[in-house]
């Protein structure tokens, strides 16, 4: 019994110094993140936990560098865009997959036409904008658009490139879970809800990266994630949780890094006549009783921006001089009497549990301003798997919460989707749950539809956020804050990017 | 189990339109409704159902909306890890809540045992959450001599299975999730041993095994104690079924890469492919156990025979 015993407790020793043993030189870079990654194939998603994985393994015809996200070559060393349908892209020389074969042109085509299938593709409004693909050599490509696509070039840095053999030598699924690029970093493992390993690319086109090593661990649990920094088994964790804020703070071990979010949180309003928010005082009386800023310090503990519009600073579009209306519960009383609703009316505040910060907890607060005054406002939250095909039907509600991110850092598109009228034919007001129609905002999207200059794109949009303030079809709330916590002593280096990519060539570890 | 797979479709019918989910953010309606279309999901119903089960029937379970591949290779990918975490449990809280449960039946009064007792009680009442943060906060982050989360090197046997059984970075991954597993599952073994034990030493016939001068070791183990593992061991068995099926809670608060993490996943996405395929294993999963614990009574009471 007494030598099991010591057996076990040298065992416990052992492993002691294992894991508390000192990191040794040109040590892998650790980190975990919060959302896992549903694919390892660029076509089947475009979210930004699958991304900022892919990012590492592929390379998109051009790339975002940095704290703003500026667009840079990336497989294509220049484009040019003779007219308004058409983006020629001349490629790298000598760029080669990870398997050694040369990147063509022929790849970049098979990338783009996999995008426009419905089976495969969750870009399908980025494949199906494309009529034609041209390569007429090994090193050029000629996409035609159907319609003017302003966006098209601000959008190619999250459209990987993926080498046409090795794809079709494999089966669908073994495609979607080992990736093969021309990126920074070669996949090597991915055990699903545990973590992902890579290796270095020596023979990538920018240089070989300087960390050879790289795992990310996937931690879906907030609590987790803060004992899995506070332990020291990461150096660097990505979506650190509100509530552990302080926690962390006074940690002297830890560090933390933020920057804000470019999701801004809203609540949508319809104007479907015979309801009380068809008339604009009645919307813009429910914007001018809300008090934003005690929202922001009570509900999101400060860690929030207030937002003014549908857009963040980093999108084409952003209207600096544009700023919320303030809290005014008295004006807000006056516009519903002069609207004829002294009384107040009834309406529902939907939205979803379990998709943004707090996001059940800001309704809620919301729901509270209203009845101060004097609106009998009710709560309606659920799951984002039932919340949001109901948004998306249109028939369900005229008041609720959402949030809107563009990836390809272009605001036209959340007005389009979010604000436009539902118009099939023209892809809009997919998101547009209340059906809020407006011809203004209409006409104004028609004219963003094919203005491709970006100067000139930019002064209309701009325009178009202080149209959209004036008939108060959303009442932006604001835009959260990523949290990045890391480990003093592992001389890491890192800036958070503005999608919140973990691009590990641009991490810089001792 | 068809009966399980209607109950599936019928709830999946109140849970929204996934072809929304899967089309994306950026897809337009026109583009929503070619995905509904290219899935299927713009059939009525009951061809969606029809259809679905002659797939299963040839062990084609459909593909995951969200990741795109298929979804009973999904699960089952998983189920290495799962089966070693709830396996190590059960049989930890299998041996000692029996051998504790003994030890406190044969002498009730002494602090050792009401120790023992008041122990279990704490084990029945605390959620496993509980147990999880609080063990992780310990051992983890305070003391830094266990690993918080995750299921640490893995080796593969046979091709398919990754085993943590055989790596020292594996097995102190085990240490807390199964700790935190094994609270419960020991208070109830160890109560029911102990309920059990307390009855049958009471018997006419142990008091005749103590007549005849049988040591103690033989009256307490070979008379008395065969006599109560029959329900033990059933219990033992829905255990098994219910930490391999649903230790969503333990799984997620250590990260461990098992099947209830996944199942979790999956419903937050309503990827409803995997989680019918998920279903369907579990019931199967939980059909087998118990014909396994029946077979297992026959073994324990030789009265019993199934012809």
């Amino acid at each position: 019994m007494r030598k099991r015993r010591m057996a076990l407790l040298s065992g416990l020793l052992f492993a002691c110094l294992v894991c508390a043993s000192p990191t040794l030189a040109a040590s892998p870079l650790i980190l975990a993140d919060d959302t896992p990654p549903t694919t390892m194939d660029p076509a089947a998603d475009n979210s930004d936990s699958t991304c900022s994985v892919l990012v590492n393994v592929f390379d998109g015809l051009l790339a975002r560098e940095g704290k703003e996200g500026k667009i840079v070559p990336g497989l294509a060393e220049k484009y040019e865009h003779p007219d308004a349908l058409t983006w020629k892209f001349i490629l790298r020389q000598g760029v080669k997959f990870h398997n050694g074969n040369p990147l063509t042109s022929a790849d970049v085509k098979f990338s783009f036409e996999r995008l426009a299938d419905p089976k495969l593709s969750k870009w399908l409004e980025t494949g199906q904008a494309i009529a034609s693909i041209e390569t007429p050599d090994e090193r050029t490509i000629i996409f035609k658009t159907k319609n003017p696509t302003p966006w098209f070039i601000s959008n190619v840095h999250q459209l990987f490139i993926v080498s046409k053999k090795d794809v079709e030598s494999r089966d669908a699924g073994d495609v979607g879970v080992k990736p093969m690029g021309t990126g920074p970093y070669k996949f090597v493992e991915w055990i699903k809800g545990s973590h992902l390993k890579f290796t270095a690319n020596e023979a990538y086109w920018g240089g070989a990266p300087k960390i050879k090593q790289v795992e990310l661990k996937i931690i879906t649990e907030p609590a987790t994630r803060f004992a899995a920094l506070a332990s020291g088994s990461v150096d660097l964790v990505a979506g650190l949780p509100l509530e552990l804020f302080e926690q962390i703070q006074q940690n002297p071990k830890l560090e933390i890094l933020s920057r804000p979010s470019r999701r801004v949180i809203f609540l949508a309003l319809g104007n479907k006549a015979g309801t009380p928010l068809a008339d604009v005082r009645v919307r813009r009386a429910i914007y001018l009783a809300i008090n934003e800023d005690e929202i922001i310090q009570k509900v999101m503990q400060g860690k929030a921006s207030p937002a003014a519009q549908l857009a963040d600073s980093a999108s084409t579009g952003f209207n600096p001089t544009l700023k919320r209306l303030p809290f005014d519960p008295e004006k807000s009383k006056a516009l519903l009497k002069e609207a004829g609703y002294e009384k107040g009316f009834e309406i529902t505040l939907a939205g979803p549990n379990d998709r943004y910060v707090n996001d059940a907890k800001i309704a809620e607060a919301a729901v509270q301003y209203l009845n101060k005054v004097g609106i009998k406002a009710k709560l309606d939250v659920k799951p984002k798997a039932v919340f949001f095909p109901e948004v998306s039907s249109g028939d369900k509600f005229d008041f609720y919460l959402l949030s809107w991110l563009d990836g390809a850092y272009d605001s036209a598109r959340g007005i389009s989707t979010n604000l436009a009228t539902y118009n099939k034919e023209k892809g809009w007001g997919g998101w547009n749950g209340a059906r809020f129609s407006d011809p203004e905002i209409d006409a104004l999207m028609d004219q963003a539809a094919v203005m491709v200059d970006l100067a000139e794109r930019d002064k209309l949009l701009q325009k178009a956020h202080v149209v959209i303030q004036e008939k108060v079809p959303l009442i932006p709330l604001h835009c959260g804050i990523d949290l990045y916590g890391l480990v003093k002593d592992r001389g890491v280096k890192f800036t958070p990017r503005p999608e919140r990519w973990l691009v590990y060539k641009e991490i810089e570890k001792k | 189990m068809l009966g399980v797979t209607f109950i599936c479709f019928v709830i999946f019918r109140f849970t929204g339109d996934p072809s929304v989910i899967i089309a994306g953010q950026d897809a337009t309606p026109a583009q929503v409704e070619e995905v509904r279309q290219a899935y299927g999901l713009d059939k009525p119903f009951y061809i969606q159902y029809v259809l679905w089960l002659s797939h299963a029937a040839r062990g084609d379970f459909g593909r995951s909306f969200i990741s795109r591949v298929p979804a009973l290779g999904l699960i089952l990918e998983r189920l290495p890890a799962t089966v070693e975490l709830a396996t190590t449990a059960v049989l930890l809280a299998l041996s000692l809540g029996v051998f504790l449960g003994v030890v406190v039946s044969i002498r009730p009064r002494r602090w050792l045992s009401r120790l023992i007792m008041m122990s279990s009680l704490a084990g029945i009442s605390t959620p496993t959450f509980l147990i999880g943060t609080l063990l992780i906060m310990v051992f983890a982050v305070e003391l830094g001599i266990l690993p918080p989360f995750g299921r640490g090197e893995t080796v593969l046997l046979f091709h398919y299975w990754p085993t943590g059984f055989l790596t020292l970075s594996g097995l102190t991954h085990l240490v807390l999730p199964v700790l935190t597993l094994v609270g419960y599952q020991l208070a109830v073994l160890l109560r029911l041993t102990r309920a059990g034990m307390r009855e049958v030493l009471g018997e006419e016939y142990i008091k005749t095994a103590w007549a005849k001068g049988l040591s103690r070791k033989r009256v307490v183990f070979k008379h008395a104690l065969r006599n109560v593992l029959i329900p033990v061991v059933t219990m033992s068995g829905l255990m098994l079924g219910e930490i391999l099926v649903f230790s969503i809670v333990t799984e997620t608060i250590y990260q461990w890469p098992g099947m209830g993490n996944l199942l979790l996943t999956s419903i937050y996405e309503s990827d409803q492919p995997v989680i019918v395929a998920y279903i369907m294993l579990a019931s199967f999963i939980i059909l087998t156990i118990n014909v396994g614990v029946d077979i297992l009574y026959a073994l324990l009471n030789p009265k019993i025979r199934y012809d």
